[in-house]
Formats: C-alpha cells, sequence, structure tokens
C-alpha cells in the first residue's frame, strides 16, 4: 500500500521490502509503497466483550486494524458482558466477532498498563520493570517471579501486589 | 522553550502535538489562549483538545490529507542539515544505541506544512553533524510530494531556523544569558553565527501568568506531573 512521505530516508535502505516506485497517478513523483503486516497471531485486550467475540475497544488504539489483519486473535476482556452493554456504550470502538477466534474474561489483563476509566498504569511496577531489565541477572529475576513463577492469572496479580 | 514555540503559533492554523511533548504543548496552549484563539489545536492525550475516536489511524489519516500547519517533532540525534534520527546508531543489525523508531515522523515531517524540532537538551551527541540513521530526512528532491518540511528547531539555548536555500540549521537567536561560545560547545556541528547575535526575546510578565495559571490548568490533563513540577508556582 502506499504511504506519504518516507521517499529518501534511511527505510529505502533498511526495508528492501519497502518499495519506492513512479506514482502511477502523477508521472513526475515517486511514491513508496510497503507491504500489509499479515501476523499469524494477534493478542488484543478489551474493555467488554460478550460470548459471540463482539469486543468493546480502546479508541485511541488500533487494536481492530490489528484484529482484521491477523489470522488467529485471541482477546481478553476486562468483563464478558450481555451484548447490549456492548451496542450502548458511549466510547470505545467496537469490533464484531466475526474477526475473533477465542474471547477469554481476565481482570486487570492489561497490568502494568492501563484500562482507561478503569484503573491506570502501575508505575510502580513499570519502574521496578526497567531497573530489572538493565542486566540479564536481575531480568532473570523478575521473569521467575512474574512471568514464570504465576500458574495462572490470580497469582500473577497475587505476585505484583507485593512490594 | 515554550513561550518561543508559542510565538510560532499563527491564529487560524490546525496545529497538532504528539505523543511525549508537554513543552510543545505549553506553548500550544499558551498561543491559544492568547494570540491565537482560532487556532485548531490537537494535542494528544489530551481531553479537550483529542477528538479522533477511531484509534491513532484517524489521527495519521488526517495529517496525511496535509491538514496540519504546525506540527511537533524530535530525534534521539539531529543533524545539521535537519535529518532526524529515531532508529539506531552505529551498525543497523548491532547498534550501539537504538531508539524508540521512527513511527509516523517519515511522513508527518513531509504532510506538516511547518514542523517545529524540539529538544529538552542541546548537546554535541545530539546536534551532529551527520545523523547516524535518517527517519525523516530534512529535505527532498523534487519528484517526492513533501508540502511540508523544517520549520524552527527549538533547544533550552536557541533558536534553529531551517534555511531552504542552503537546507540548513542556522541561528536565528540565543537566550537570553547564552553566549555564542556555549552555544558552539554544545553543538556537534560549525556553527556560522551572526554579529551581533540575535537574543530570543524574554519572556513577558503576561506570557509567564499565562503559563503559570490556565496553561498549567490545562496541560495537567494531559500531562499531570509535568504540569506539577514544572508550571506549578514556588
Amino acid at each position: 500500500m502506499p504511504v506519504p512521505g518516507h521517499v529518501g530516508s534511511d527505510y529505502e535502505r533498511l526495508r528492501p521490502d519497502f518499495r519506492v516506485i513512479r506514482d502511477p497517478y502523477a508521472a513526475d513523483k515517486r511514491v513508496m509503497l510497503v507491504p500489509a503486516i499479515r501476523p499469524d497471531v494477534a493478542l488484543v485486550h478489551a474493555h467488554l466483550a460478550d460470548t459471540a467475540g463482539t469486543l468493546l475497544l480502546e479508541e485511541r488504539e488500533d487494536d481492530a486494524l490489528l484484529a482484521q489483519a491477523s489470522r488467529v486473535v485471541i482477546a481478553s476482556a476486562e468483563r464478558i458482558v450481555p451484548t447490549d452493554l456492548i451496542r450502548r456504550a458511549p466510547t470505545g470502538i467496537t469490533l464484531e466477532g466475526l474477526h475473533v477466534t477465542a474471547v477469554v474474561e481476565v481482570p486487570r489483563g492489561a497490568h502494568p498498563t492501563a484500562v482507561r476509566g478503569v484503573y491506570d498504569i502501575d508505575e510502580r511496577h513499570l519502574r521496578a520493570y526497567m531497573a530489572a531489565a538493565r542486566d540479564n541477572a536481575t531480568f532473570k529475576t523478575y521473569l521467575d517471579r512474574y512471568v514464570f513463577g504465576p500458574r495462572a492469572h490470580d497469582e500473577y496479580l497475587d505476585a505484583v501486589s507485593r512490594p | 522553550m515554550a513561550i518561543a514555540i508559542s510565538r510560532e503559533v499563527r491564529d487560524g492554523e490546525t496545529v497538532a502535538v504528539g505523543t511525549l511533548a508537554p513543552v510543545p504543548a505549553a506553548g500550544v496552549l499558551l498561543a491559544h489562549l492568547s494570540h491565537a484563539p482560532r487556532a485548531r489545536v490537537f494535542i494528544f492525550n489530551h481531553e479537550d483538545y483529542w477528538p479522533f475516536r477511531q484509534g491513532s489511524k484517524e489521527f495519521y489519516d488526517y495529517a496525511q490529507r496535509g491538514n496540519f500547519d504546525l506540527f511537533f517533532l524530535s530525534g534521539g540525534q539531529i543533524d545539521r542539515h535537519g535529518n532526524l534520527n529515531l532508529i539506531t546508531i552505529g551498525d543497523h543489525d548491532h547498534p550501539t544505541l537504538r531508539f524508540p523508531g521512527g513511527a509516523g515522523s517519515a511522513m508527518l515531517y513531509y504532510m506538516a506544512r511547518r514542523v517545529i524540532i524540539f529538544r529538552m537538551d542541546h548537546a554535541p551527541r545530539i546536534f551532529v553533524e551527520r545523523v547516524g540513521t535518517i527517519a525523516s530526512p530534512g529535505s527532498s528532491p523534487p519528484d517526492v510530494v513533501r508540502p511540508g518540511g523544517p520549520w524552527k528547531a527549538i533547544t533550552p539555548l536557541c533558536v534553529f531556523r531551517f534555511d531552504a536555500a542552503t537546507r540548513t540549521l542556522v541561528v536565528e537567536s540565543v537566550h537570553p544569558g547564552i553566549t555564542a561560545d556555549v552555544l558552539q560547545r554544545r553543538t556537534g556541528f560549525p556553527l556560522d553565527l551572526p554579529t551581533p547575535l540575535p537574543v530570543t526575546p524574554p519572556p513577558t510578565a503576561a506570557e509567564l501568568s499565562l503559563l503559570r495559571g490556565r496553561v498549567r490548568e490545562s496541560l495537567a490533563k494531559a500531562y499531570p506531573r509535568f504540569a506539577e513540577a514544572v508550571l506549578a508556582s514556588r
């Protein structure tokens, strides 16, 4: 697909899959084409979902586009609710279940990032992550404690709630 | 810096401020609350100034149409030709430093009519002769659609303007108290400084009062910590 700009940048050198062609609609101009991104699997987190996979997604993000580009879409949601609650929601982007492979209820599933209007970023945890990520040994400790240690989401939430 | 940015905003224009840009946001708010009341203003994540409801795609599509008269970009490195590096320094596959990525900058730098480059620090490792990787070039040949490009670069030390003829950043003014010697030592490419060196007009009492009052209150909706830490009266 064509993208404005980009021509003459180092994307031309670094991304051989980005092509620069003569603009077929303006012969004296060049334009950059980029290939569509086709993920095998997309993981998206929704504010709300129903059991048919209808999702209510954050309106500032592009999760609906991501889901439509992907072969398999696994959606987690803060709450599974009756469909009419999604239809009546005043804000957010609705995505129909036809784009969604599986849906699972995961409260606080965006942690340590935020779900706007539900809970804020866990700044303390993110600072701990940043400190841990500075070297391999401390990062391994982080992974063991928060990623490989907890056997399920409630154990993860329990682990992150302890200082 | 916020006040220097504010003075670049023209009434009636469409002006947008992207992510992680509290100082441009403060400058644009200051302009909107003073000399540019009819500017159409967009500030990312500000409830009063961010009407996009269909993801960031809606914003980028709007920008791609060339709707923005003024936008703000930064770079991990910025060179004398206005090239911005948001990608890597060193061998791309084994970089000495990796930046977050160009995101939309390689489109916005072309499609926004005037782009102000901003950096909160001014050092030789940032303002370099030649960036390691060009995420967004400062200028383009005539066979590239480019209605926009660099206009000014504003730092804690000075205001550069982008000279279209030589395609370079040239010093327009230094902020009060900054000498030519300091500016040159903290810039990684040779500066051709005019004599006498013009000085950025200092902030007026009215500008400072507005900045610390209504601008701070509004800015807190998008940047609460910054508004409190930097603009609250001490």
